[in-house]
Protein backbone atom coordinates (compact mmCIF):
# COMPACT_ATOMS: atom_id res chain seq x y z
CA UNK A 1 0.00 0.00 0.00
CA UNK A 2 1.16 3.82 -0.72
CA UNK A 3 2.32 5.47 2.78
CA UNK A 4 0.01 8.09 2.88
CA UNK A 5 -0.73 9.86 6.15
CA UNK A 6 -4.40 9.25 8.11
CA UNK A 7 -5.91 12.68 6.54
CA UNK A 8 -4.91 11.92 3.40
CA UNK A 9 -6.70 8.44 3.54
CA UNK A 10 -9.80 9.66 5.33
CA UNK A 11 -10.00 12.41 3.05
CA UNK A 12 -9.87 10.23 -0.19
CA UNK A 13 -11.79 7.72 1.66
CA UNK A 14 -14.63 10.64 1.61
CA UNK A 15 -14.14 10.91 -2.06
CA UNK A 16 -14.95 7.15 -3.48
CA UNK A 17 -18.71 7.58 -2.89
CA UNK A 18 -19.23 10.83 -5.39
CA UNK A 19 -16.68 9.97 -7.49
CA UNK A 20 -18.58 6.72 -7.72
CA UNK A 21 -22.08 7.92 -8.32
CA UNK A 22 -20.94 10.36 -10.98
CA UNK A 23 -18.84 7.86 -13.02
CA UNK A 24 -22.49 5.65 -12.66
CA UNK A 25 -23.66 8.90 -13.75
CA UNK A 26 -21.68 8.46 -17.00
CA UNK A 27 -22.17 5.10 -17.45
CA UNK A 28 -25.64 5.82 -18.10
CA UNK A 29 -24.92 8.84 -20.48
CA UNK A 30 -22.74 6.79 -21.79
CA UNK A 31 -24.59 3.46 -22.27
CA UNK A 32 -27.62 5.85 -23.53
CA UNK A 33 -24.98 7.41 -25.98
CA UNK A 34 -23.12 4.08 -27.20
CA UNK A 35 -25.97 1.77 -27.27
CA UNK A 36 -24.35 -0.74 -29.45
CA UNK A 37 -21.45 -0.76 -26.73
CA UNK A 38 -23.85 -1.75 -23.99
CA UNK A 39 -25.42 -3.95 -25.84
CA UNK A 40 -22.27 -5.91 -26.55
CA UNK A 41 -21.05 -5.74 -23.11
CA UNK A 42 -24.29 -7.41 -22.00
CA UNK A 43 -23.90 -10.02 -24.77
CA UNK A 44 -20.38 -11.04 -23.15
CA UNK A 45 -21.71 -11.01 -19.83
CA UNK A 46 -25.00 -13.41 -21.44
CA UNK A 47 -22.60 -15.55 -22.88
CA UNK A 48 -20.36 -16.40 -19.75
CA UNK A 49 -23.21 -17.13 -17.75
CA UNK A 50 -25.34 -18.43 -20.34
CA UNK A 51 -24.23 -22.47 -18.87
CA UNK A 52 -24.89 -21.64 -15.37
CA UNK A 53 -28.33 -20.78 -16.09
CA UNK A 54 -28.47 -23.49 -18.02
CA UNK A 55 -28.06 -25.68 -14.52
CA UNK A 56 -30.43 -23.73 -12.63
CA UNK A 57 -33.15 -24.28 -15.70
CA UNK A 58 -32.33 -27.67 -16.31
CA UNK A 59 -32.56 -28.60 -11.94
CA UNK A 60 -35.94 -26.52 -12.31
CA UNK A 61 -37.55 -28.60 -14.94
CA UNK A 62 -36.19 -31.62 -13.12
CA UNK A 63 -37.61 -30.79 -9.62
CA UNK A 64 -41.33 -29.42 -11.72
CA UNK A 65 -41.50 -32.69 -13.60
CA UNK A 66 -40.56 -35.10 -10.53
CA UNK A 67 -43.74 -32.88 -8.61
CA UNK A 68 -46.04 -32.74 -11.86
CA UNK A 69 -45.41 -36.83 -12.14
CA UNK A 70 -46.49 -37.03 -7.84
CA UNK A 71 -49.40 -34.90 -9.02
CA UNK A 72 -49.95 -36.79 -12.00
CA UNK A 73 -50.16 -40.60 -11.01
CA UNK A 74 -53.11 -39.72 -9.20
CA UNK A 75 -55.50 -39.41 -12.48
CA UNK A 76 -53.83 -42.04 -13.88
CA UNK A 77 -56.80 -44.50 -14.45
CA UNK A 78 -58.78 -41.86 -15.69
CA UNK A 79 -56.86 -40.16 -17.74
CA UNK A 80 -55.97 -43.43 -19.32
CA UNK A 81 -59.76 -43.91 -20.06
CA UNK A 82 -60.16 -40.50 -21.28
CA UNK A 83 -57.01 -40.98 -24.02
CA UNK A 84 -58.24 -44.08 -25.19
CA UNK A 85 -61.29 -42.82 -26.62
CA UNK A 86 -59.56 -39.93 -27.57
CA UNK A 87 -56.82 -42.29 -29.11
CA UNK A 88 -60.66 -43.58 -31.60
CA UNK A 89 -61.64 -40.18 -32.54
CA UNK A 90 -58.33 -39.35 -33.61
CA UNK A 91 -57.51 -42.31 -35.46
CA UNK A 92 -60.80 -41.38 -37.71
CA UNK A 93 -59.56 -37.95 -38.29
CA UNK A 94 -56.00 -39.75 -39.15
CA UNK A 95 -57.69 -41.49 -42.09
CA UNK A 96 -59.78 -38.00 -43.03
CA UNK A 97 -56.01 -36.64 -42.73
CA UNK A 98 -54.56 -38.92 -45.16
CA UNK A 99 -57.32 -39.26 -47.51
CA UNK A 100 -57.53 -35.19 -47.59
CA UNK A 101 -53.52 -35.10 -48.08
CA UNK A 102 -53.47 -37.45 -50.93
CA UNK A 103 -56.60 -35.21 -53.01
CA UNK A 104 -54.28 -31.89 -51.96
CA UNK A 105 -51.24 -33.70 -53.59
CA UNK A 106 -53.17 -35.03 -56.54
CA UNK A 107 -54.19 -31.44 -56.76
CA UNK A 108 -51.40 -29.53 -56.58
CA UNK A 109 -49.71 -32.02 -59.32
CA UNK A 110 -52.57 -31.45 -62.03
CA UNK A 111 -52.34 -27.44 -61.15
CA UNK A 112 -48.26 -27.25 -61.01
CA UNK A 113 -48.14 -25.58 -57.80
CA UNK A 114 -44.49 -24.17 -56.73
CA UNK A 115 -43.72 -25.53 -53.72
CA UNK A 116 -42.76 -23.69 -51.03
CA UNK A 117 -39.45 -23.38 -49.25
CA UNK A 118 -38.82 -25.06 -46.11
CA UNK A 119 -37.13 -22.98 -43.94
CA UNK A 120 -34.03 -23.99 -41.77
CA UNK A 121 -34.58 -23.66 -38.17
CA UNK A 122 -32.81 -24.45 -34.77
CA UNK A 123 -34.22 -25.64 -31.55
CA UNK A 124 -32.28 -23.67 -28.47
CA UNK A 125 -33.39 -23.84 -24.32
CA UNK A 126 -34.72 -20.77 -23.03
CA UNK A 127 -32.20 -20.28 -19.83
CA UNK A 128 -32.63 -16.18 -18.61
CA UNK A 129 -35.41 -14.46 -18.71
CA UNK A 130 -33.36 -11.07 -19.17
CA UNK A 131 -36.57 -9.03 -19.00
CA UNK A 132 -36.52 -6.79 -15.61
CA UNK A 133 -39.58 -4.86 -14.69
CA UNK A 134 -40.23 -3.06 -17.88
CA UNK A 135 -39.08 -5.57 -20.56
CA UNK A 136 -39.99 -9.10 -21.65
CA UNK A 137 -37.30 -10.77 -23.35
CA UNK A 138 -35.67 -14.05 -22.70
CA UNK A 139 -31.83 -15.43 -23.58
CA UNK A 140 -31.85 -18.49 -26.17
CA UNK A 141 -28.67 -20.89 -26.06
CA UNK A 142 -27.85 -20.99 -29.52
CA UNK A 143 -25.94 -18.05 -31.29
CA UNK A 144 -24.14 -17.27 -34.83
CA UNK A 145 -22.17 -20.72 -34.09
CA UNK A 146 -25.58 -22.74 -34.74
CA UNK A 147 -26.48 -20.21 -37.60
CA UNK A 148 -28.80 -17.67 -35.99
CA UNK A 149 -29.05 -14.10 -37.41
CA UNK A 150 -30.96 -10.78 -35.92
CA UNK A 151 -34.63 -10.59 -37.24
CA UNK A 152 -35.35 -14.34 -37.02
CA UNK A 153 -38.51 -15.31 -35.69
CA UNK A 154 -38.98 -17.63 -32.81
CA UNK A 155 -41.92 -19.51 -32.61
CA UNK A 156 -42.72 -22.07 -29.36
CA UNK A 157 -44.62 -25.34 -29.75
CA UNK A 158 -48.02 -23.56 -30.63
CA UNK A 159 -47.39 -19.73 -31.85
CA UNK A 160 -45.16 -16.76 -32.23
CA UNK A 161 -43.03 -16.37 -29.20
CA UNK A 162 -40.80 -12.90 -30.59
CA UNK A 163 -37.91 -12.11 -32.59
CA UNK A 164 -34.20 -12.33 -32.43
CA UNK A 165 -32.45 -9.14 -31.56
CA UNK A 166 -29.23 -9.55 -30.54
CA UNK A 167 -26.81 -12.56 -30.85
CA UNK A 168 -23.65 -13.55 -29.88
CA UNK A 169 -22.02 -16.58 -30.59
CA UNK A 170 -23.48 -18.89 -28.16
CA UNK A 171 -26.56 -17.23 -27.11
CA UNK A 172 -29.28 -15.01 -28.51
CA UNK A 173 -31.59 -12.31 -27.43
CA UNK A 174 -35.34 -12.75 -28.37
CA UNK A 175 -37.76 -10.06 -27.60
CA UNK A 176 -41.16 -11.43 -27.06
CA UNK A 177 -44.43 -9.90 -28.46
CA UNK A 178 -45.58 -8.62 -25.39
CA UNK A 179 -42.30 -6.27 -24.86
CA UNK A 180 -43.45 -2.82 -24.77
CA UNK A 181 -40.86 -2.14 -27.93
CA UNK A 182 -42.52 -4.85 -30.03
CA UNK A 183 -44.68 -3.64 -32.69
CA UNK A 184 -45.37 -6.29 -35.63
CA UNK A 185 -48.07 -6.52 -38.92
CA UNK A 186 -50.64 -9.01 -38.24
CA UNK A 187 -53.60 -10.02 -39.79
CA UNK A 188 -57.44 -11.14 -38.64
CA UNK A 189 -57.77 -14.55 -39.90
CA UNK A 190 -61.82 -14.41 -40.47
CA UNK A 191 -61.53 -10.66 -42.13
CA UNK A 192 -58.15 -10.80 -43.49
CA UNK A 193 -58.40 -7.08 -42.35
CA UNK A 194 -54.31 -6.15 -41.32
CA UNK A 195 -53.92 -4.56 -37.75
CA UNK A 196 -50.75 -3.55 -35.53
CA UNK A 197 -50.10 -5.73 -32.37
CA UNK A 198 -48.58 -3.55 -30.01
CA UNK A 199 -46.76 -4.62 -26.82
CA UNK A 200 -46.77 -3.24 -23.84
CA UNK A 201 -45.05 -5.23 -21.24
CA UNK A 202 -48.37 -6.98 -20.17
CA UNK A 203 -49.04 -10.44 -20.91
CA UNK A 204 -51.95 -9.38 -23.75
CA UNK A 205 -50.41 -6.97 -26.59
CA UNK A 206 -53.27 -4.50 -27.56
CA UNK A 207 -54.50 -4.14 -31.12
CA UNK A 208 -53.86 -1.67 -33.02
CA UNK A 209 -54.83 0.29 -36.66
CA UNK A 210 -57.33 -1.64 -37.92
CA UNK A 211 -59.99 -0.92 -40.26
CA UNK A 212 -63.20 0.67 -38.96
CA UNK A 213 -65.36 -1.11 -40.96
CA UNK A 214 -63.93 -4.78 -40.44
CA UNK A 215 -63.68 -4.65 -36.01
CA UNK A 216 -61.81 -7.56 -34.75
CA UNK A 217 -64.52 -10.01 -33.55
CA UNK A 218 -64.01 -11.70 -29.96
CA UNK A 219 -62.43 -15.50 -30.60
CA UNK A 220 -61.02 -14.72 -33.76
CA UNK A 221 -57.84 -16.23 -35.13
CA UNK A 222 -54.75 -13.23 -35.34
CA UNK A 223 -52.01 -14.56 -37.60
CA UNK A 224 -48.46 -12.59 -38.94
CA UNK A 225 -49.10 -10.74 -42.10
CA UNK A 226 -46.24 -10.50 -44.54
CA UNK A 227 -46.23 -6.43 -44.92
CA UNK A 228 -42.98 -4.98 -44.32
CA UNK A 229 -41.09 -8.30 -45.16
CA UNK A 230 -40.11 -9.02 -41.57
CA UNK A 231 -42.58 -12.02 -41.19
CA UNK A 232 -43.90 -14.71 -43.65
CA UNK A 233 -47.70 -14.94 -43.85
CA UNK A 234 -49.70 -16.97 -41.47
CA UNK A 235 -47.58 -17.85 -38.41
CA UNK A 236 -50.47 -18.49 -35.38
CA UNK A 237 -49.70 -15.50 -32.93
CA UNK A 238 -53.59 -15.67 -30.55
CA UNK A 239 -56.84 -14.99 -30.15
CA UNK A 240 -58.86 -11.58 -30.28
CA UNK A 241 -60.19 -10.81 -26.60
CA UNK A 242 -62.15 -7.79 -25.43
CA UNK A 243 -60.42 -6.26 -21.91
CA UNK A 244 -63.23 -3.53 -22.44
CA UNK A 245 -65.18 -2.42 -25.30
CA UNK A 246 -63.25 -0.89 -27.71
CA UNK A 247 -60.23 -2.04 -26.17
CA UNK A 248 -59.27 -5.28 -28.39
CA UNK A 249 -56.24 -7.21 -27.02
CA UNK A 250 -54.54 -10.78 -28.44
CA UNK A 251 -54.75 -13.57 -26.43
CA UNK A 252 -51.25 -15.20 -26.91
CA UNK A 253 -51.36 -18.77 -27.95
CA UNK A 254 -47.63 -18.94 -26.19
CA UNK A 255 -47.43 -18.95 -22.45
CA UNK A 256 -44.83 -16.42 -22.52
CA UNK A 257 -44.18 -16.35 -19.11
CA UNK A 258 -43.39 -20.52 -19.09
CA UNK A 259 -40.77 -20.43 -21.98
CA UNK A 260 -38.42 -23.89 -21.53
CA UNK A 261 -37.71 -24.07 -25.37
CA UNK A 262 -38.07 -21.64 -28.35
CA UNK A 263 -37.11 -22.88 -32.02
CA UNK A 264 -35.66 -20.22 -34.23
CA UNK A 265 -36.67 -20.09 -38.37
CA UNK A 266 -34.85 -18.68 -40.91
CA UNK A 267 -37.62 -17.92 -43.20
CA UNK A 268 -35.09 -16.13 -45.78
CA UNK A 269 -37.43 -13.14 -45.91
CA UNK A 270 -34.81 -10.69 -46.70
CA UNK A 271 -33.78 -13.03 -49.95
CA UNK A 272 -36.87 -12.18 -51.48
CA UNK A 273 -36.79 -9.44 -54.21
CA UNK A 274 -39.85 -8.27 -56.26
CA UNK A 275 -38.36 -8.13 -59.88
CA UNK A 276 -37.34 -4.80 -60.88
CA UNK A 277 -39.90 -2.50 -61.99
CA UNK A 278 -40.02 1.05 -63.49
CA UNK A 279 -41.55 3.85 -61.12
CA UNK A 280 -41.46 1.40 -58.26
CA UNK A 281 -41.25 3.07 -54.84
CA UNK A 282 -39.10 0.81 -52.49
CA UNK A 283 -42.00 -0.25 -49.61
CA UNK A 284 -39.56 -0.06 -46.98
CA UNK A 285 -37.04 3.26 -45.88
CA UNK A 286 -33.53 2.97 -45.57
CA UNK A 287 -32.67 2.07 -42.02
CA UNK A 288 -31.63 5.25 -39.60
CA UNK A 289 -30.79 5.70 -36.24
CA UNK A 290 -33.74 6.28 -33.82
CA UNK A 291 -33.14 8.96 -31.45
CA UNK A 292 -35.46 6.68 -28.72
CA UNK A 293 -34.11 3.77 -26.81
CA UNK A 294 -34.83 0.65 -27.36
CA UNK A 295 -36.85 1.52 -30.38
CA UNK A 296 -33.30 -0.35 -32.33
CA UNK A 297 -33.83 -3.61 -30.92
CA UNK A 298 -36.50 -3.76 -33.52
CA UNK A 299 -34.18 -3.90 -36.09
CA UNK A 300 -35.49 -2.42 -39.45
CA UNK A 301 -38.51 -3.67 -41.66
CA UNK A 302 -40.90 -2.89 -38.79
CA UNK A 303 -42.03 0.60 -39.74
CA UNK A 304 -43.19 0.08 -43.48
CA UNK B 1 11.21 21.60 24.41
CA UNK B 2 10.67 18.45 22.93
CA UNK B 3 7.17 16.60 23.04
CA UNK B 4 7.55 13.02 23.65
CA UNK B 5 7.35 11.49 20.50
CA UNK B 6 4.24 8.80 20.25
CA UNK B 7 5.05 5.33 19.87
CA UNK B 8 5.50 5.40 16.23
CA UNK B 9 2.77 3.26 14.73
CA UNK B 10 3.43 0.87 11.82
CA UNK B 11 1.00 -1.42 10.21
CA UNK B 12 4.02 -3.95 9.37
CA UNK B 13 4.30 -4.16 12.82
CA UNK B 14 1.21 -5.88 14.03
CA UNK B 15 1.64 -9.74 14.13
CA UNK B 16 1.50 -11.25 11.03
CA UNK B 17 -1.50 -13.12 9.88
CA UNK B 18 -1.23 -16.54 8.67
CA UNK B 19 -2.35 -17.77 5.46
CA UNK B 20 -5.67 -18.95 6.48
CA UNK B 21 -6.34 -15.91 8.50
CA UNK B 22 -5.92 -13.74 5.45
CA UNK B 23 -8.03 -16.24 3.32
CA UNK B 24 -10.75 -16.21 6.63
CA UNK B 25 -11.24 -12.30 6.57
CA UNK B 26 -11.21 -11.87 2.85
CA UNK B 27 -13.60 -14.51 2.74
CA UNK B 28 -15.53 -12.28 5.58
CA UNK B 29 -15.09 -9.13 3.33
CA UNK B 30 -16.46 -10.53 0.60
CA UNK B 31 -19.49 -12.57 1.55
CA UNK B 32 -21.83 -9.87 0.67
CA UNK B 33 -20.95 -9.08 -2.49
CA UNK B 34 -20.71 -13.15 -3.21
CA UNK B 35 -24.75 -14.00 -1.43
CA UNK B 36 -26.05 -10.68 -3.78
CA UNK B 37 -24.16 -12.13 -6.91
CA UNK B 38 -25.68 -15.24 -6.18
CA UNK B 39 -28.52 -14.22 -5.43
CA UNK B 40 -28.62 -12.00 -8.87
CA UNK B 41 -27.80 -14.70 -11.18
CA UNK B 42 -30.34 -17.37 -9.39
CA UNK B 43 -33.08 -14.53 -9.96
CA UNK B 44 -32.11 -13.83 -13.67
CA UNK B 45 -32.57 -17.53 -14.56
CA UNK B 46 -36.08 -18.32 -15.42
CA UNK B 47 -37.58 -19.29 -12.41
CA UNK B 48 -41.87 -20.33 -12.09
CA UNK B 49 -41.55 -17.48 -9.38
CA UNK B 50 -44.11 -15.14 -10.20
CA UNK B 51 -42.77 -11.31 -9.50
CA UNK B 52 -38.97 -12.29 -9.30
CA UNK B 53 -37.68 -9.00 -11.65
CA UNK B 54 -39.18 -7.31 -8.57
CA UNK B 55 -38.05 -9.88 -5.78
CA UNK B 56 -34.46 -9.28 -6.86
CA UNK B 57 -34.40 -5.80 -6.56
CA UNK B 58 -36.40 -5.75 -3.06
CA UNK B 59 -33.72 -8.46 -1.83
CA UNK B 60 -30.43 -6.42 -3.90
CA UNK B 61 -31.52 -3.10 -2.06
CA UNK B 62 -32.19 -4.79 1.46
CA UNK B 63 -28.61 -6.15 1.66
CA UNK B 64 -26.85 -3.44 0.51
CA UNK B 65 -28.83 -1.50 3.54
CA UNK B 66 -28.05 -4.06 6.04
CA UNK B 67 -24.56 -4.49 5.24
CA UNK B 68 -23.87 -0.67 5.16
CA UNK B 69 -25.72 0.06 8.44
CA UNK B 70 -24.39 -3.05 10.48
CA UNK B 71 -20.67 -4.40 8.51
CA UNK B 72 -19.33 -1.67 6.25
CA UNK B 73 -16.13 -3.31 6.31
CA UNK B 74 -18.17 -6.09 4.12
CA UNK B 75 -19.66 -3.43 1.82
CA UNK B 76 -17.20 -0.99 0.73
CA UNK B 77 -18.58 1.27 -1.50
CA UNK B 78 -17.31 -0.26 -4.74
CA UNK B 79 -19.32 -3.17 -3.69
CA UNK B 80 -22.51 -1.40 -4.36
CA UNK B 81 -21.67 0.03 -7.76
CA UNK B 82 -19.74 -3.19 -9.12
CA UNK B 83 -23.21 -4.73 -8.05
CA UNK B 84 -25.31 -2.31 -9.77
CA UNK B 85 -23.81 -2.50 -12.73
CA UNK B 86 -23.16 -6.71 -13.07
CA UNK B 87 -27.40 -6.40 -12.43
CA UNK B 88 -27.63 -3.76 -15.59
CA UNK B 89 -25.88 -6.41 -17.73
CA UNK B 90 -27.40 -9.56 -16.74
CA UNK B 91 -31.08 -7.61 -16.65
CA UNK B 92 -32.52 -5.09 -19.68
CA UNK B 93 -32.06 -1.91 -17.40
CA UNK B 94 -30.46 0.94 -19.16
CA UNK B 95 -26.46 0.57 -17.93
CA UNK B 96 -25.83 2.27 -14.63
CA UNK B 97 -29.42 2.98 -13.54
CA UNK B 98 -28.67 0.26 -10.36
CA UNK B 99 -25.48 0.92 -9.77
CA UNK B 100 -26.87 4.92 -9.44
CA UNK B 101 -29.59 3.71 -7.41
CA UNK B 102 -28.29 1.32 -4.74
CA UNK B 103 -25.11 3.68 -4.08
CA UNK B 104 -27.48 6.42 -3.48
CA UNK B 105 -29.05 3.75 -1.01
CA UNK B 106 -25.59 2.89 0.21
CA UNK B 107 -24.42 6.51 0.64
CA UNK B 108 -27.71 7.53 3.13
CA UNK B 109 -27.55 3.88 5.31
CA UNK B 110 -23.62 4.60 5.68
CA UNK B 111 -24.19 8.37 6.37
CA UNK B 112 -27.05 7.24 8.97
CA UNK B 113 -25.72 4.08 10.45
CA UNK B 114 -24.33 5.62 13.44
CA UNK B 115 -28.17 7.11 14.53
CA UNK B 116 -29.80 3.74 12.73
CA UNK B 117 -27.67 1.37 14.84
CA UNK B 118 -29.16 2.96 17.92
CA UNK B 119 -32.64 2.52 17.44
CA UNK B 120 -35.53 -0.07 17.82
CA UNK B 121 -35.91 -2.60 15.09
CA UNK B 122 -39.27 -1.54 14.22
CA UNK B 123 -37.93 1.82 14.02
CA UNK B 124 -35.31 1.08 10.84
CA UNK B 125 -37.56 -0.88 9.22
CA UNK B 126 -39.91 1.61 8.49
CA UNK B 127 -36.84 3.95 7.78
CA UNK B 128 -35.81 1.25 5.56
CA UNK B 129 -39.21 1.77 3.96
CA UNK B 130 -39.10 4.79 3.40
CA UNK B 131 -35.45 4.22 1.94
CA UNK B 132 -36.57 1.74 -0.32
CA UNK B 133 -39.95 2.79 -1.29
CA UNK B 134 -37.64 6.25 -3.01
CA UNK B 135 -35.63 3.71 -4.66
CA UNK B 136 -38.34 2.00 -6.29
CA UNK B 137 -39.75 5.20 -7.17
CA UNK B 138 -36.61 6.14 -8.59
CA UNK B 139 -35.91 3.47 -10.78
CA UNK B 140 -39.73 3.43 -11.97
CA UNK B 141 -39.01 7.46 -12.55
CA UNK B 142 -35.77 6.69 -14.36
CA UNK B 143 -37.40 4.22 -16.43
CA UNK B 144 -40.41 6.26 -17.66
CA UNK B 145 -37.01 9.01 -18.57
CA UNK B 146 -35.10 6.23 -20.99
CA UNK B 147 -38.35 5.25 -22.49
CA UNK B 148 -39.74 8.75 -22.63
CA UNK B 149 -43.21 7.55 -22.03
CA UNK B 150 -44.96 7.32 -18.92
CA UNK B 151 -45.03 3.31 -17.77
CA UNK B 152 -47.09 1.92 -15.33
CA UNK B 153 -46.37 2.89 -11.76
CA UNK B 154 -47.31 -0.46 -10.18
CA UNK B 155 -44.70 -2.58 -10.43
CA UNK B 156 -42.80 -0.08 -9.02
CA UNK B 157 -45.33 0.01 -5.87
CA UNK B 158 -45.01 -3.81 -5.88
CA UNK B 159 -41.39 -3.64 -5.66
CA UNK B 160 -41.77 -0.91 -2.37
CA UNK B 161 -43.76 -3.51 -0.97
CA UNK B 162 -41.62 -6.03 -1.68
CA UNK B 163 -38.36 -4.17 0.00
CA UNK B 164 -40.49 -3.60 2.87
CA UNK B 165 -41.98 -7.32 3.70
CA UNK B 166 -38.78 -8.98 2.76
CA UNK B 167 -36.46 -7.02 4.79
CA UNK B 168 -37.69 -8.52 8.94
CA UNK B 169 -36.12 -12.02 6.61
CA UNK B 170 -33.58 -10.74 5.64
CA UNK B 171 -32.25 -8.86 8.63
CA UNK B 172 -33.00 -12.11 10.65
CA UNK B 173 -30.82 -14.26 8.48
CA UNK B 174 -27.65 -11.86 8.33
CA UNK B 175 -27.83 -11.21 12.01
CA UNK B 176 -27.56 -15.20 12.37
CA UNK B 177 -24.87 -14.84 10.04
CA UNK B 178 -23.29 -11.90 11.90
CA UNK B 179 -23.56 -13.42 15.07
CA UNK B 180 -21.73 -17.21 13.73
CA UNK B 181 -18.96 -14.66 12.68
CA UNK B 182 -18.36 -12.82 15.98
CA UNK B 183 -18.63 -16.43 17.97
CA UNK B 184 -15.76 -17.47 15.22
CA UNK B 185 -14.05 -14.38 15.85
CA UNK B 186 -13.66 -14.96 19.48
CA UNK B 187 -13.34 -18.23 19.99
Amino acid sequence: MIPVSIQVRQALGKLVLPVLLLLSVGIIIAGQADRKLADTARMYVADALAPLWGLIAHSQTDISHLVQGVKDARHLAEENAKLQTENAKLRRWYDVAVSLARENDSLKTELHWVPEPTPAFVTGRVVADSGGMYARAVLLVAGTTSGVHVGNVALATNGLAGRVTEVGPHAARVLLITDIASRLPIELESSHATAIMAGDNSPMPRLMYYPQDSRPIEGERVVTSDQAGAFPMGLPIGTVHYLHPGQPVVQPFVQLDKLTMLRVFDFGQSEIEPPEAPGHVPLTRPHRPLALPFKTLLGQGQEG
Amino acid sequence: MSEPSPPSWDPDLEPRLTFGQKLDRTARHLLPSAFIVLVIIFFSAPLAIPGSAELLSAIVIGSVFFWSVWRPTGMPALAPFVLGLFMDLVGFTPLGVSSFILLLVYGISSYARFGLMRMNFLVVWFLYGLIGGAASFLQWALACLFRLHGLDPAPALFEALLCIGVYPLLSATFSWFLHILDEKESA
